[in-house]
């Protein structure tokens, strides 16, 4: 540690002294926030709200083929109105069923927590009346999110692919997540092999999705992969992934939990190596057991780092595509379809009016989910566990 | 290998000589054909060793450009629609033609056709001449290969059972029944009666097509098989069709595990290991059954696709038993209607390029389907391209060359023969759009029913729905004169 | 050379930079535990190679090795080939060497072009305040509508754009002079670069498609390094950010007082304390770069074809080429693996998420 500041007024002296400068560069020196942050912004608006708002565009209207070109033709929201009431609404929302009574208890619960949070917030001098519309709109969102996961999954239910990539995204990130830490947690320990074992675990990410795609279909392969013996030791003959909609959908999410768990991995370790070395002492001059450290000290301090790496994962595995597209083209049936799949596959036989609309409605799940988690979960868990 | 090579060379050579009279030399010097289709290597490989040949007697350059095969239908549209106009020729499937030829993106080929002796025109089978290449009476694309479905059996096993090869679906299911668990590839292990691709989002959709065109198409291919021609009403909500989906998943039982999840990659995988006794698939088979390594090479035989004694009467939407009016075309009493599915690779010209440009695009298109090459590339498995055309038939030589044996490519000649020469042959959907009906609609509905989410009754009420609702959509008075254009029903609306 | 490798920048929360878990950790695990964590680390060492053995080998196979069922051990259940390496890298030669190269200089110039502006945006975020005004957006935004009318009106694109940005201009010289009162701040700024990630690329494929033929852009390198500089500029920025927040001001400070411009001070003091950080942000976005799919597909052409477009291609009528597929991924992935070797000590320390403030 003691070189660094030499080696700083080292390159601070190089510069020599001060020097008159024309005034162009004293004008872009002060101009320097500009200078920096514009590329930037321009480079991103450029390539995003025009796509944006064509996108929007498309999402309203009928893109057909007609003698001499093609013609756009404005039809309101009649594509939203095919997906969420129309014929499409099997696909897209599922088919609802009697909601069985496992799902009574936890929608209870959390009708009753969000009532009491309501409640709660009713009652505190700090509310206000935009504050209360947003709080009732997430309400009702979630509440019919709930009801409608319940429905599609009870029974005779089926669930649409927006059933279906919520599965997608809350079971492989939270597979992720603790398949991440619990390895970083291993390799913080005072043991040998750690780089070996840290170059092991993220080539994965390495690899292109495609690619990826491709190896899960050879290994769930019933009779070219190589995992047929090992269901035949278990008595499983002719195991098959597809047969059962949850063994497909099962089978896509490890392939994004083998690919994603790197990520996670590496910033969890990250952050677990940055745990300061002196709170630890303290506390084990304290007394604290092994538990009671990570708990106390050790979790406090990387909850900001979880939620913001489990934020970027929801919203990159929102988009997941390649691997069920790849992997089981969606099926059986509309088992694996995800929602970006749904819209790549109306995208592909040109019917660019619903693809836009299934990625706008993706879109508004996304920052629905995105929002509720960086203004309510996240908060709340960093207040838990601080 | 060696030897197909050296054949292949002197070909090359011959044909060189022999049209360079035709050609002027030096005619397109300077003239540059980027010719776009899907990265092979099939395909895209005859057009890319063609090439040189090509270019040295009519200086002409040719650039073949590749895009993955999920997404050739999507570029050819996008860069045709936005005007981009990079590619001077497609080579393409002719089932998307309805949406490249409304729009005015393909050129009218008939006078380049007329004029050009070398083509030997009258050589095509008769269906991919008048229906596969032609809208409207005229000649859009120029076929390079042959797509249809056949039933591919193995000879040993069915002799053992002592069971003729499938006329009907019934027989196809009573031999895969009997053939299931079986071994026959010698290796102790148990193999399977019936393998095809159902995986969703790849071949699975045609499949369907292949068994109910026996059902619902007796009256010759102008009659067509997806829609009434003169309502468009969707031909699927009725007993032909749900016999059909009964059949498709009854064909389950005697397949592997995860057959819905397999591609037909993987069926001819398995195939090739010996690991099937039936398999539904296009003309590859046979000469990916001689290929080096195949376990099957010579116990692959080959039949046109099975059909019905009882056909759909389309006015009282009843099954009815086959007889002379109800089923002209019938072998034996039974309907055959070979589907085309896909429609096999053939080539098309940008209406968009200069007019030197698409004479010389032509001359390469047709360069690559006249005899002297197609019917080597043909026999070669590495091609990807089926038979087409009559006089491929008439000299085994060539397939002999390839590998098979005497046998086996009278066998397999004479089941592409059957089908080619069928005049019941079922066309594949070709209306403005069609990847929203099958690719989407079809695809999704047939993936539901064999995963059990809708019976057969209620898979065929949705795709009557959903087809019927595309169709309004699209405007149906349109999708009609189309739908009546491809099958050369002349008048209409 | 000390100093580059250990710059140990310390986490805004710890008043001292000595790491607990390093070497000098006060557990020693005990043997039952050292076992276990042997065992648990060793099972999923085991989840992550198989596969990739199993990738290896198949690039080996001749393709009937693959289709008679599964074979698993080279020269014993099978005898290893050369054929498909042959017949993709002699054969088709040119055909795959071109997407090759086109990777690689892709992958390389986006990624270091999305580090350059990335970086400084980060740098921005961190050490100045922003105050951007609703109002200058939505008028950003009304000009970006006005111009989509314009040009579906039938005015060619680069009028359309004239016009909106002209029109644009005149309000922001009207209003956008008065940056004190504004609804946002540097979070939410950066907060909106992420959301770019939100939506899924084939939403807005053909608009973009339509953006670069009109710019004259699709099939060339240029164009896929602009796309995919954009892509990666909110995870570029995204990593940076705390990277920078947790390098304390005071060093530069220093360097004001001596006279120093804020590029002199970016260029000598910031960047060289960052190094890590930049290392293990290129290799992350050099991956993405590398692997992308969709934009790939519509922006290239036969000469700029990528990688990805190859293996994705091995899936034609024919079904899917495993021996193809295997030889191309390992093709693929083995340059990024050994950067990644050679790196590995910047990836370890170069990441250093804390928190952004949502």
């Amino acid at each position: 540690m003691q070189a660094e500041p030499q080696r700083l007024s080292a390159a601070v002296g190089a510069m020599g002294t001060p020097r008159e400068r024309p005034s162009i560069w004293s004008r872009l020196d002060a101009a320097s926030p500009s200078v920096l942050l514009m590329p930037t912004v321009v480079i991103v608006l450029a390539l995003s709200i025009f796509p944006l708002i064509v996108s929007l565009y498309l999402s309203l209207s009928r893109f057909q083929f007609v003698r001499g070109g093609f013609q756009i033709t404005f039809i309101g929201f009649r594509n939203y109105e095919k997906l969420l009431f129309g014929s499409e609404q099997r696909h897209f929302l599922g088919r609802i069923a009697a909601i069985e009574p496992i799902w009574w208890l936890p929608l209870a619960l959390l009708g009753g927590y969000m009532a009491y949070l309501l409640f709660r917030y009713v009652t505190s001098p700090r509310r206000r009346i935009f504050g209360l519309v947003m709080r009732l709109l997430t309400l009702v969102i979630t509440g019919g999110a709930a009801l409608l996961i319940a429905a599609t999954l009870s029974g005779t239910g089926l669930p649409g692919t927006l059933v279906v990539t919520l599965i997608f995204v809350f079971g492989s990130v939270a597979l992720q997540y603790g398949i991440g830490l619990g390895l970083a947690l291993l390799l913080t320990q005072n043991i040998a092999g750690k780089r070996f074992f840290r170059i092991i675990f993220l080539l994965p990410m390495m690899i292109t999705p495609v690619g990826i795609g491709f190896l899960f279909r050879m290994l769930t392969n019933t009779t070219q992969g190589p995992l047929g013996p090992i269901w035949i030791a278990f008595g499983q003959a002719d195991f098959s992934w597809v047969e059962s909609a949850s063994s497909a959908r099962l089978a896509v999410i490890i392939g994004d939990v083998w690919q994603w768990t790197p990520f996670m991995f590496i910033i969890l370790l990250a952050a677990l190596e940055g745990v300061s070395r002196e709170t630890i002492e303290a506390g084990l001059v304290d007394g604290a057991n092994r538990f009671q450290l990570f708990r106390f000290i050790v979790l406090p301090e990387i909850v900001p780092v979880s939620t913001t790496v489990i934020l970027i994962r929801l919203i990159e595995t929102f988009k997941i595509v390649d691997m069920p597209n790849i992997l089981t083209g969606g099926g059986p049936g509309t088992a694996t379809e995800s929602l970006t799949l749904h819209a790549y596959n109306s995208w592909r036989a040109l019917d660019l009016g619903q693809s836009s609309a299934i990625a706008y409605l993706l879109l508004f799940t996304v920052t629905f989910v995105a929002m509720v988690f960086v203004n309510f979960v996240r908060k709340r868990i960093i207040q838990a566990f601080s | 290998m060696k030897k197909q090579h050296l054949i292949l060379f002197l070909t090359v050579l011959v044909a060189v000589f022999a049209t360079s009279a035709v050609f002027a030399q030096d005619q397109y010097a300077g003239v540059t054909i980027d010719v776009l289709t899907f990265t092979g290597p099939q395909i895209a490989e005859p057009l890319q060793r063609h090439a040189p040949a090509f270019a040295a007697m009519t200086g002409a350059t040719i650039n073949v450009v590749t895009v993955p095969f999920a997404d050739l239908y999507q570029s050819i549209l996008t860069d045709q629609a936005t005007g981009t106009n990079s590619y001077e020729a497609f080579v393409f499937a002719p089932q998307w033609m309805g949406d490249y030829i409304v729009p005015g993106y393909l050129e009218n080929l008939s006078p380049f056709v007329e004029a050009d002796e070398a083509l030997a025109w009258e050589d095509v089978g008769q269906f991919f001449r008048e229906f596969s290449s032609t809208y409207e009476g005229s000649v859009y694309t120029i076929p390079l290969d042959g797509d249809f479905h056949m039933v591919y059996y193995r000879i040993d096993v069915l002799e053992q059972l002592g069971l003729e090869p499938p006329r009907t679906w019934d027989e196809y299911l009573a031999i895969a029944e009997a053939a299931n668990g079986q071994d026959m590839n010698g290796d102790g292990v148990g193999d399977y009666g019936s393998c095809i691709a159902k995986k969703r989002a790849e071949q699975g959709y045609w499949f369907i097509s292949s068994i109910a065109s026996g059902f619902i198409q007796t009256q010759g291919t102008s009659q067509g098989g997806f829609f009434d021609s003169e309502t468009l009403q969707p031909l699927v909500n009725n007993p032909g069709f749900i016999r059909a989906l009964e059949i498709y998943k009854a064909t389950n039982a005697f397949g592997p595990a995860d057959e819905l999840n397999i591609g037909v990659g993987d069926t001819r995988g398995l195939w090739v290991a010996g690991r099937c006794a039936l398999t539904l698939d296009w003309g590859d088979i046979g000469s990916l059954a001689v290929s080096e390594g195949s376990m099957v090479n010579g116990l692959t035989g080959a039949v046109i696709l099975p059909g019905s004694t009882e056909v759909l009467d389309r006015a009282t939407n009843t099954l009815v038993p086959c007889d002379e009016t109800t089923c002209p075309f019938a072998i034996d009493g039974v309907n055959h209607a070979p589907f085309a599915a896909f429609g096999g690779w053939s080539g098309g010209v940008s209406a968009a390029a200069d007019p030197l440009v698409k004479e010389a695009a032509y001359a390469y298109l047709s360069y690559v389907s006249q005899p002297a090459q197609s019917n080597i590339d043909v026999t070669i498995g590495a091609t990807g391209f089926n038979p087409y055309r009559i006089s491929q038939f008439e000299d085994l030589q060539p397939w002999l060359d390839g590998g098979f044996t005497q046998e086996a490519a009278e066998n397999y000649l004479g089941a592409i023969n059957a089908s080619l020469s069928s005049p019941n042959m079922m066309l594949d959907l070709r209306v403005p759009q069609n990847a929203r009906y099958q690719q989407v609609v079809l695809d999704e509905v047939i993936s539901r029913y064999l995963a059990d989410e809708l019976t057969a009754a209620e898979a065929a009420a949705e795709i009557e729905m959903r087809w019927n609702e595309i169709s309004d959509e699209l405007g149906r008075d349109a999708q009609l004169a189309v739908y009546q254009a491809t099958l050369g029903i002349q008048g209409g609306n | 050379m000390a100093a580059t490798a250990k710059p140990n920048p310390a986490p805004r929360t710890a008043k001292n930079s000595g790491r607990f878990f390093e070497s000098r950790n006060p557990f020693k695990p005990s043997p039952v535990w050292r076992i276990i964590s042997y065992a648990l680390l060793g099972l999923w060492s085991i989840v992550v190679l198989f596969p990739l053995y199993w990738l290896l080998i198949t690039a080996f196979k001749q393709p009937i090795d693959v289709q008679a069922g599964p074979r698993y051990l080279p020269f014993i259940d099978f005898q290893p080939t050369l054929q498909t390496w042959n017949e993709l890298l002699v054969e088709q030669g040119i055909f795959v060497i071109r997407p090759y190269l086109n990777t690689i200089v892709v992958g390389l110039i986006s990624a270091v072009c999305a580090l350059i502006i990335g970086t400084a945006a980060s740098y921005a975020l961190n050490r100045f305040e922003y105050r951007p005004k609703p109002g200058l957006i939505l008028s950003f935004i009304g000009c970006v509508v006005l111009m989509v009318i314009c040009i579906g009106a039938g005015l060619p694109p680069f009028a359309a754009i004239v016009i909106g940005l002209a029109v644009y201009a005149l309000i922001a010289q009207t209003i956008g002079k008065r940056f004190k009162a504004g609804g946002f701040n540097n979070s939410d700024i950066a907060f909106w670069l992420v959301s770019q990630r939100m939506l899924p690329p084939i939403a807005v494929i053909i608009p973009i498609y339509v953006m670069f033929q009109q710019a004259g852009l699709l099939n060339t390198h240029a164009g896929l390094i602009i796309a995919y500089t954009a892509v990666n500029l909110p995870l570029v920025i995204w990593f940076m950010r705390d990277y920078f927040a947790s390098i304390p001001v005071e060093l530069e400070e220093s360097a004001f007082i001596d006279g120093a411009s804020r590029y002199t001070v970016l260029r000598r003091i910031v960047l060289p304390l960052a190094l890590p950080g930049l290392i293990a942000t290129f290799l992350i976005v050099l991956v993405f770069a590398w692997n992308e799919y969709t934009l790939a597909l519509f922006l290239t052409g036969a000469e700029t074809q990528t990688m990805p477009l190859l293996v994705a291609a091995q899936n034609a009528t024919r079904g899917p080429q495993w021996w193809n597929i295997s030889v191309l991924v390992t093709l693929m992935v083995t340059p990024i693996v050994i950067m990644a070797i050679i790196l590995e000590r910047y990836i370890a320390k170069g990441i250093l998420v804390g928190a952004v403030k949502g």
